[in-house]
């Protein structure tokens, strides 16, 4: 059964974000199912704020940083490489999809990656059935 | 048992002269065996040695080190304690310069018993008992054939029973932050029990265990559940060697992968987009 789910996006504020301006500024259409929230380094997301997130009941979470090598603060994305793929195998291993969690990365210039990004990522998580629901 | 009881006597007896103490076990009055710092001035007191059943000793010689750092101590251990020392030193919570190691090799049945992997100390100078291979662990493999589904019905029913004591938290020897996670109400809430879904205790816990834990399952045998959360910490681990090839305990030298940045290859094995 298709639903509207909903998705939280954690955007890097250097590149991601931008890529999400500058889609915006060439008026790509991408699906309002995301729900972007800017931070200062993709590497600020811990796995705590994930979860939590999942607990509050989003459907999907979104990570969205520059390319390894392009970090504002150097090694910032490493982290995030370090400790989302672990994060994705642990879902996995609970019985969660451990397509919920996506990561990706996504400069300041790259607004049209950005769209098809996020329309493929929305497609893939409707076919899903409502996280609250599998949580009951 | 008793000849390994017997030579890790000697073991003892050999080594403390020249030390303040040996951290071993003692059995108690009714036979509960508890961690016992052993001192040069009662020797007589190493008739009450004990091996069995394991006892979270790291943490207890973690204790003794902050109030005497310079203490000249021994400490008998067996292959999980031992990797519970070798990570608490490469997490700066213990020095090693004046630590003898005596590796007590366990037996097949206390192996199984712990569904072991690594039944023995690798770092230990003096060895008492056999060392022998690892054995299988059958819940982790059974749970990890389980369907999706099926696996998060099966989590969700074990993480329905915590009573959040705190307990697994408590006994592990890697848990040494002075500010806790887990303590935090935006992470995990207070006054709530069964736990909202999904546990953020147990996951949260799950992943600060990553390159952390060294299979001593501790943690199994204080809950008072019986949540079997050491299934998750031992794939996590399988994935950890996988993807950074690191191994808790193994190596003395090498750092754990979450202090450092993405080394050459490694990215490509973590599976994240290009």
């Amino acid at each position: 059964m298709m639903h509207e789910p909903k998705i939280i996006g954690f955007l890097c504020n250097w590149c991601s974000y931008r890529g999400a301006d500058s889609a915006g500024m060439a008026r790509l259409k991408y699906p309002p199912n995301i729900k972007i929230i800017r931070v200062p380094c993709s590497g600020r997301i811990s796995p705590e704020l994930v979860l939590r997130t999942f607990r509050e009941g989003a459907d999907a979470v979104m990570v969205l940083g520059c390319h390894i090598g392009d970090c504002h603060y150097s090694t910032g994305n490493h982290r995030t490489a370090k400790r989302m793929p672990v994060l994705k195998k642990l879902l996995e291993y609970t019985g969660i999809e451990s397509e919920r969690l996506y990561i990706n990365w996504v400069s300041a210039a790259e607004g049209e990656k950005f769209a098809t990004v996020i329309k493929d990522f929305t497609e893939k998580i409707s076919a899903l059935p409502p996280f609250v629901e599998t949580m009951k | 048992m008793s000849d390994r009881l017997t030579s890790l006597h000697e073991a003892i007896e050999k080594v403390l002269p020249d030390l303040d103490g040996v951290l071993a076990l003692k059995s108690g009055p009714g036979g509960i065996v508890s961690p016992y710092l052993f001192s040069k001035e009662h020797p007589e007191e190493l008739a009450k040695l004990a091996i069995w059943p394991k006892e979270p000793v790291p943490d207890t010689l973690k204790i003794i080190l902050r109030a005497h750092p310079d203490a000249k101590l021994a400490i008998v251990c067996r292959g999980c304690e031992e990797r519970g020392i070798v990570e608490m030193f490469k997490h700066a919570q213990l020095g090693l310069d004046n630590l003898t190691l005596i590796g007590l090799q366990c037996e097949k049945d206390e192996a199984e018993f712990c569904r072991c992997a690594k039944p023995f100390t690798v770092h230990a100078k003096t060895i008492v008992g056999q060392p022998i291979e690892g054995v299988a662990d059958p819940l982790t493999e059974q749970v990890s054939a389980l369907s999706q589904p099926e696996k998060l019905a099966f989590w969700k029913q074990e993480f329905e029973h915590c009573i959040k004591c705190y307990g697994c938290r408590n006994i592990c020897p890697q848990c040494f932050c002075n500010i806790c996670a887990l303590e935090d109400e935006k992470w995990v809430e207070t006054g709530r029990l069964p736990m909202a879904k999904p546990s953020m205790y147990h996951l949260v816990r799950a992943m600060h265990m990553t390159a952390k834990c060294v299979a001593c399952r501790e943690c199994e045998e204080t809950c008072p559940a019986d949540i079997p959360m050491a299934v998750h910490f031992r794939l996590i681990a399988r994935d950890v060697k996988e993807m950074f090839n690191y191994e808790t305990g193994a190596d003395m030298e090498q750092k754990p992968p979450q202090l450092l940045v993405l080394e050459e290859g490694e990215y490509d094995r973590t599976g994240l987009p290009h």
